[in-house]
């Protein structure tokens, strides 16, 4: 009876069915590749190791310190004492800071400006999509060379302007960053331009024509009704530029590595230099936790306030 | 105060011809219904006046000034649209007071305007609420206080009334025509009801397909409708628009008589029939009659009437409340 009631509701509850083959495979691959290496990098990160040979809590008398040893806070002190994590941090923050004054105003703006359906607008929100298409590490190398003071766009504006040595904005410190910058702008407001495009679009036009009549003009009608209504959609697109800005790293390999002197290093890049290529699992895996618990931290305190009752 | 006047007015969509050419003044202080079958232009004339629209050709004055190319705010007019279309994320307060605030009114003036229309339209307690807040009724009552505020010398509706229950809908047919006599303004409303046409109107502008058939006070539309899309499309049940040798007889191309205007009796008459169904509404008995000479007539006849599907009946239209179209187009009554 109890077996045939199951059978029964797995022959006819789509519902059920849907969870039971679709959620299990979702789960494992979560937990597989994200869960655990989360964990991990919980346990790795008290651990001076270089991620070679057994794992650091296998390690014993008879190991030695070959491999590693139990280094406690250590890690994070390293860390946080570090002038190029600190400089990592700050760059973040400019990320962050970037995004929300220029990029997404930026995005707001042609929005409003393209998001009626023409032929003329089709073509301007294909365009200006285009950057967010392409791969992380070709916009990096695009920017790489058009910087170039050899042969890029630089080497032809130091020309045309008759300086006497040519400028390598990626080689000298505050302009490498800001490099980076430009070209994280350059990929990425598209995208916000297109979430808020859908909002927009999505206004009744007969409330737009009550405002006219009310005496609205176009600047009024878009501080008082067409962004209050797509204020959801603004609070998401803050909420993706934040997390995004926490984990730029594709676009920074390709354009400075980090450098000049590490002084252009997001918080992943930092973490994949200091952690991955100089053999310290260990430590990376303490500015991994780091990055983790900022990440969550905003988020949480983000659904919280800004987007709460949305 | 402010009459509205258009003149030779067109409208086309790229290639199609929305309005043909099209010229009508609504006096000053009259409640005018543009009525008409579905997509046959009311909105678009409307939106025209209310400068929602380009005019494609010809001019649109109102009180005097030549409006035709003002932009909305500067026409001295407020629209209630079917949608309400109120904005979601404001109060009913603010809602009201928007055009005001935009308009640079100060903050104590606004509010004693609000107020004013919120104790015309009975909003008072509700001034505090958003919209997804209101019922379907009060939501249009909010619309039309964002209207009144505005001091307008025309109001425009479009179909204000199509959202609402039928009961809803009778009783703002009523507050509408109060609130008409009461501001004293000049009022276009468009429906495609003709019942809505006939309760509110002073004037009634009946369109088809872009063209005006015929502009008249409501009794002269239903005593004397100028063609057959008139004599059809006012009064319920419609007109019986008879052809064929009833018609001829009388030198016509159609013969048009109104189920109250026709007699029946069980032995004689002119017209004979069988009744094929009948409703009985207690004040009413609409009759379904099937005749051979006739076709399908409707006759309403007064009170309960007891009359059975299959009866043979007679009718005789009366004297007086004949409609004879012509074939050059003339009518007469008979
Ligand atoms: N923006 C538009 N583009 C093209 N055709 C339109 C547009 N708006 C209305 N029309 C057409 O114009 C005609 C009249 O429309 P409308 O004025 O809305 O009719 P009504 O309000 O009487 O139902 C319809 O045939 C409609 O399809
Ligand atoms: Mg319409």
């Amino acid at each position: 009876m109890q077996q045939g009631s199951l059978w029964q509701k797995w022959i006819h509850d789509d519902r059920l069915r849907m969870i039971i083959i679709f959620v299990p495979p979702a789960i494992l691959v979560f937990t597989v590749f994200v869960m655990l290496p989360m964990i991990q990098a919980g346990f790795f990160s008290p651990w001076k190791w270089s991620g070679y040979g057994p794992a650091p809590w296998a390690f014993n008398e008879a190991t030695d310190a070959t491999f590693g040893r139990w280094v406690g806070e250590r890690n994070f002190d390293r860390m946080f004492g570090h002038s190029a994590f600190q400089q990592a941090v700050w760059n973040s923050i400019l990320v962050i800071v970037v995004s929300l004054l220029i990029q997404l105003p930026l995005a707001l703006m042609l929005a409003l400006m393209i998001y009626r359906t023409s032929r003329a607008n089709t073509i301007f929100r294909l365009v200006f999509f285009m950057p967010y298409i392409l791969a992380e590490v070709a916009t990096g190398l695009i920017f790489a060379f058009a910087l170039d003071g050899n042969y890029g766009l630089s080497a032809w504006f130091s020309q045309m302007l008759g300086l006497e040595e040519a400028w390598f904005p990626l080689a000298e410190k505050p302009w490498a960053f800001y490099a980076i910058l430009a070209a994280l702008v350059w990929k990425y407001f598209g995208f916000h331009m297109m979430i808020y495009i859908a909002g927009l679009q999505s206004i009744s036009s007969e409330l737009l024509e009550s405002a006219e009549i009310d005496g609205a003009t176009t600047w009024q009608k878009a501080i008082y009704i067409k962004i209050p209504l797509i204020w959801p959609a603004i609070t998401v697109s803050i909420f993706y530029s934040v997390l995004g800005a926490l984990q730029v790293f594709d676009l920074v390999m390709p354009m400075t590595a980090g450098g000049p002197s590490n002084s252009s290093h997001t918080l992943v890049s930092y973490l994949y230099n200091f952690g991955f290529i100089r053999l310290d699992v260990g430590f990376g895996s303490a500015v991994g936790v780091f990055l983790f618990v900022t990440g969550v931290v905003f988020a949480l305190v983000y659904r919280n306030t800004v987007q709460k009752g949305q | 105060m402010a009459e509205v006047r258009m003149t030779n007015v067109k409208k086309n969509y790229g290639s199609v011809e929305v309005i043909p050419d099209l010229s009508l003044t609504i006096p000053d202080g009259s409640f005018s219904v543009l009525v008409g079958p579905s997509g046959c232009g009311k909105s678009t004339l409307l939106r025209m006046i209310a400068g929602l629209e380009e005019v494609t050709d010809g001019s649109i004055h109102i009180d005097g000034e030549d409006v035709t190319n003002a932009k909305p705010s500067d026409r001295g007019i407020a629209m209630v649209f079917q949608s309400y279309a109120l904005y979601p994320h404001m109060t009913v307060r603010q809602n009201i007071g928007f055009g005001l605030k935009l308009a640079k009114t100060p903050k104590d003036e606004i509010d004693r305007r609000v107020d004013e229309a919120a104790d015309i339209l009975q909003l008072g307690p509700l001034l505090d609420r958003k919209p997804r807040q209101l019922s379907g009724g009060q939501r249009q009552r909010v619309a039309i206080g964002r209207s009144i505020v505005r001091k307008p010398k025309v109001f425009l509706f479009d179909e204000p009334l199509s959202n609402l229950d039928a009961a809803l809908r009778t009783q703002m047919r009523v507050e509408l025509a109060e609130l008409h006599a009461k501001l004293g303004a000049t009022m276009v409303y468009v429906t495609h009801d003709q019942v809505e046409a006939m309760t509110m109107a002073d004037q009634i502008v009946i369109m088809k397909a872009g063209i005006i058939q015929q502009v008249g006070r409501p009794m002269d539309l239903y005593n004397a409708p100028e063609n057959p899309f008139v004599a059809g499309f006012i009064g319920s049940p419609k007109m019986n628009l008879i052809e064929g040798s009833i018609a001829s007889a009388r030198k016509s191309k159609l013969v048009g008589v109104r189920p109250e205007h026709i007699d029946v009796s069980p032995d004689a008459g002119e017209w004979e029939g069988t009744l094929r169904y009948a409703e009985h509404l207690g004040s009413d008995t609409v009759a379904y009659i099937d005749s051979e000479v006739a076709g399908s007539v409707t006759v309403r006849l007064q009170g309960e009437v007891a009359i059975n599907r299959g009866d043979k009946v007679f009718m005789t239209p009366r004297a007086g409340n004949i409609h004879l179209f012509r074939e050059n187009g003339a009518v007469e009554r008979a």
